[in-house]
């Protein structure tokens, strides 16, 4: 059933990030992370749309946490790697090995 | 250390259209985000960190965040929606009658509206085709008379051509060309008549007339050259013209010969002038001796400004140049005019543009939304009438949960649907009516329904006729209170007044349509049957071609040997036809400071007599001695003018000779019966006339053979053509012919329609007096007095129409008719016959149901209770 863990790209690694940050991933520090890491920028509206989409899809969940002035007085919402994000992951990870541990030893002989 | 972070503030704008976008679950939490980033960045740079800010809530801006539009995604409005349209269906077929009625009354306005749209959209696109035409103008000349009459001309000095082309900066490119001129064409074994004009240098370029094969800067040099239409070089050089005519020389007239330099598109129904040549004018100037003095006028003058040139200063500067350049001899102010709104408003008063053929698109446009009114008040005063009969249905939906809005949506709906309905059909209609409606018109429309102008007409008509129809319907009807809906029986919606207002309205738009139908009409046959003082029945004009004109005596004396011909006279144009004037006649005792332009007309003998005119005083040039001499005939008009006891014998000065009035002719239109008479030099001349003018006494098919047996004798070169006065004079009232019949069709239509909603409401009421009409006819009523009964507050009604609208037709059609010379009087008879008229239509309409009604045994109408 790999209807179940469809994962864009993009996604996964939102999702893969949340598990970095590890009980820390919140908004900014996930774009942060992003970027600082994977040397990519990411947009505001892409990374909200992305951690609404995996909330839907169940991969994550989200609680409030506490507001700090820098925020203007707004509370964090903090993301955590459901179990069936744990699947989700792993799900790809495996079809990607699986996909590497296929590819012949010649098929990267570029000449 | 002071802390800048309370300071410094996200930039206002972005952040309330991202609390008014954003969902609000996720808002909080975006918005602290956003917050605590542009608090990072504006601690490097303040003006970049709003920039971003704003940036990202651009970028938010997406479907995920942006909070979710309630009603429209609810799944209940669509399938109310689905109701309402359900509803409106079942409706419609439980009660076919008024379906019909309402349909059909739809169907004939749209359809009716769509056909004047057409007309409409094609009257106002003429002329429209000229790329420059936002800045192509025409020179037009006043003649301003002494008595201060103003008399406009699009004959100019032709030297005005050269002064806009040297010293106006601001004038781009200056053309001119001549009257439409016929001439017949040879090539080889191929002869035709064409019709065209010369013209001079610039012509491609001051029009749009597309040049197929040519380079439009050089086609018309000044040597004998000629540009001929795509539909005459196909008539001369067969299918394969585009490799084969230019360079070719064609003979004109078996005279002079002129090179094709150039083959342009046929001028289509979008152009208001018909040319299928344009020769260059120079070596026709050179033969005209009148041409190049600023005293004389014949040329057409357009020219175009550059972009954005002062048109106002161009307009005082032009304006005196006549009078300029000849140090104010000749009173000519010019005017110039948009070249493309010459065709709508081409009708001068007083050396300005008032009106033309726009007053037809007018009055065809309020018809076409007067039509339109009408069929949607027939929807209106069915559905508020018959709304009894839904009440229930009203009060169930209340009890339901409908509220007002949802129930006004029901109605609207309804109307939508009937309008759509009624479009599809109309359309159809009216594109099967189309071909009949351009032989009407005498115009050649075709829809183009690639054009999404076609389409969005049509959906704006849906619209029109949706909100016309179901505004009132829907605010009546749902404003009907639940407890009453539902307990039974209630009164109908809105009051009878506003009802019977409408009708009163459609009727009134009736009669006013009708009594102006009998009015144009009546003004027609009065200007196509006038005594024009001359006689135009029976009367042939040949133009003297070829060796015709060389050789006129001859052929004069052979057609007076035809025994069906009865006189033979030779004229310089059609008597009822020219513009030949001169500004230049005198005579003796003639006021020093008058300003006269005189009509001039060269005829040969036996003119008066031929023509069927009259001699009022003296005597015409019959009289063989007087012929050595020059003689003049003066009309009336001009004998009042100058003012003597008895003109005949007294001294007159024209274009340089000096004669005497040898008599007076009784007045005879000369131009259109829009302008009055104006005086007129009949001066006798052999060589000026052009034209060969034959009574015919007698069988008229016998004289045109033996007519063209001896034309063909002398002329065996050239075709034989010939026209009939009277059929001249016809045509050029043609587009009031046609008019006139556009308004006599809807005004039928429109007491069609109105009609059709007459019979709606007298057979609902009848329906539901049904029970009373039992009673009455029970207790003895007689069949007439029923009927009387049912149809009276409808006959009040007509005549309460008659009184608003007969005023209101007369002040309309005084102002029509005030724009001719020659009118009718309008006699109250006229109103009276167009208000019977519609008052025996409506009652025989009214009087049919109640008839019926009135018959029905009363056993039936009262056995149910």
């Amino acid at each position: 059933m790999p209807s179940r863990y469809s994962l864009g790209e993009f996604e996964e690694v939102v999702l893969l990030t949340v598990a970095v940050l590890n009980g820390d991933a919140y908004g900014v520090a996930i774009k942060g992370d992003i970027e600082h890491r994977l040397k990519r920028s990411v947009s505001v509206g892409a990374m909200r749309t992305a951690l609404r989409r995996l909330e839907d899809k169940g991969f994550l969940e989200s609680e409030f946490g506490e507001a700090t002035a820098v925020r203007g007085g707004k509370r964090k919402r903090y993301h955590k790697v459901t179990p069936l994000g744990k699947k989700a992951l792993d799900y790809v990870m495996n079809s990607r090995r699986k996909l590497w541990a296929a590819i012949p030893a010649t098929a990267f002989q570029f000449k | 250390m002071r802390d800048y972070s309370n300071d410094i503030k996200p930039p206002q704008l972005p952040l309330k259209a991202l609390r008014w976008f954003c969902d609000p679950e996720l808002l909080e939490d975006i918005e602290g985000d956003l917050s605590e980033l542009f608090r990072s960045r504006a601690s490097k740079n303040i003006r970049l960190a709003k920039f971003l800010y704003a940036r990202d809530v651009l970028q938010l801006f997406r479907p995920g965040i942006v909070k979710k539009i309630g009603r429209l995604n609810t799944v209940n409005s669509i399938d109310m929606l689905f109701n309402h349209i359900q509803t409106a269906i079942r409706q419609a077929g439980k009660h076919k009658g008024y379906t019909a009625i309402n349909i059909a009354g739809l169907v004939v306005g749209l359809a009716s509206c769509m056909l004047i749209l057409l007309w409409v959209g094609d009257e106002t696109s003429k002329d429209q085709f000229h790329e420059k035409s936002d800045r192509l103008y025409q020179v037009w000349r006043n003649l301003v008379q002494s008595n201060g009459d103003v008399q406009t001309v699009r004959g100019i000095p032709l030297p005005l051509e050269h002064v806009l082309r040297t010293q106006y900066p601001e004038v781009e490119a200056v053309t001119s060309y001549t009257w439409e001129m016929e001439y017949m064409f040879r090539l080889g074994e191929i002869s035709s008549f064409e019709k065209g004009r010369f013209a001079t240098g610039a012509f491609f370029d001051v029009f749009s007339y597309r040049l197929i094969v040519g380079d439009p800067k050089k086609v018309l040099v000044d040597g004998p050259t000629m540009v001929i239409s795509d539909r005459m070089a196909l008539k001369f050089f067969g299918n394969d013209w585009r490799e084969k005519a230019i360079g070719q020389t064609i003979k004109l007239d078996d005279r002079t010969d002129y090179e094709v330099t150039g083959v342009f598109e046929t001028p289509g129904d979008k152009s208001s002038v018909q040319f299928d040549w344009v020769i260059s004018a120079k070596q026709f100037i050179d033969r005209q001796t009148w041409a190049n003095s600023w005293y004389n006028g014949g040329f057409s003058i357009f020219f175009t400004l550059r972009p954005g040139a002062d048109t106002e200063a161009v307009r005082k500067r032009i304006e005196q140049e006549v009078i300029r350049n000849t140090n104010k001899e000749s009173n000519e102010p010019l005017y110039i005019q948009l070249f493309s709104e010459n065709y709508l408003h081409g009708t001068f008063e007083n050396g300005i543009p008032m009106g033309g053929r726009i007053q037809y698109v007018r009055i065809l446009s309020a018809i076409a939304i007067f039509l339109l009114l009408l069929a949607s008040i027939n929807f209106v005063n069915l559905a508020t009438a018959r709304s009894s009969l839904r009440a229930r249905e009203i009060g169930v939906r209340k009890v339901m949960g409908a509220q007002r809005s949802t129930l006004s949506q029901q109605f609207f709906t309804e109307a939508t649907l009937y309008a759509i309905a009624s479009t599809v059909v109309a359309s159809a209609i009216g594109y099967l009516v189309l071909p009949y409606f351009n032989t009407l018109t005498g115009k050649s429309i075709h829809i183009r329904f690639s054009d999404p102008l076609v389409w969005l007409t049509l959906g704006g008509m849906i619209l029109l006729t949706g909100m016309l129809s179901g505004a009132y319907p829907a605010f009546m009807l749902s404003s009907l209170s639940v407890a009453k809906s539902l307990k039974g029986r209630t009164k109908q919606v809105g009051s009878n007044y506003f009802r019977h207002a409408l009708v009163t309205f459609q009727f009134a738009i009736s009669i006013f349509l009708i009594s102006g139908t009998f009015i144009i009409s009546k003004q027609l046959s009065y200007i196509l049957n006038k005594d024009i003082g001359l006689q135009r029945d029976k009367l042939v004009s040949i133009d003297l071609t070829g060796k015709l004109y060389d050789k006129k005596e001859v052929y004069m004396n052979s057609l007076r040997s035809i025994p069906e011909v009865k006189d033979v006279t030779l004229s310089s144009a059609s008597p009822i036809n020219f513009e030949e004037s001169t500004g230049g006649a005198n005579w003796p005792g003639k006021d020093p400071n008058m300003v006269i332009e005189i009509n001039l007309l060269s005829v040969n003998e036996n003119f008066v007599k031929t023509m069927g005119m009259k001699v009022v005083q003296g005597e015409d040039f019959s009289n063989v001695f007087l012929r050595d001499s020059a003689r003049f005939l003066i009309n009336e008009v001009l004998a009042g003018i100058l003012g003597f006891d008895d003109p005949v014998g007294k001294e007159l000065t024209v274009w340089g000779t000096t004669g005497t009035i040898s008599g007076v002719v009784g007045n005879f239109h000369m131009a259109s019966l829009y302008d009055p008479i104006a005086p007129l030099i009949i001066r006798y001349s052999r060589v000026d006339a052009g034209t060969a003018f034959v009574r015919i006494n007698g069988n008229t098919h016998d004289a045109l053979t033996s007519i063209e047996r001896v034309t063909k004798d002398i002329n065996p070169a050239f075709p034989f053509r010939y026209n009939f006065l009277d059929e001249d004079f016809a045509r050029q009232y043609r587009g009031e012919r046609s008019v006139s019949s556009l308004v006599n069709i809807f005004a039928g239509v429109s007491i069609f329609i109105a009609c059709l909603g007459l019979l709606g409401l007298s057979s609902f009421s009848a329906d539901q007096r049904a029970k009373e009409i039992g009673v009455r006819k029970v207790h003895g009523a007689s069949v007439s007095s029923l009927v009387l009964l049912l149809s009276k507050q409808y006959a009040k009604l007509m005549i309460i129409a008659f009184f608003v609208a007969t005023p209101l037709s007369y002040f309309y059609m005084q102002r029509w008719l005030g724009d001719f010379a020659y009118r009718i009087d309008m006699n109250i008879t006229l109103f009276v016959v167009a208000g019977i008229v519609t008052f025996a239509i409506g009652a025989l309409t009214v009087s049919y149901k109640s008839y019926s009604a009135a018959l029905a045994n009363p056993v039936k109408t009262l056995k149910e209770e």
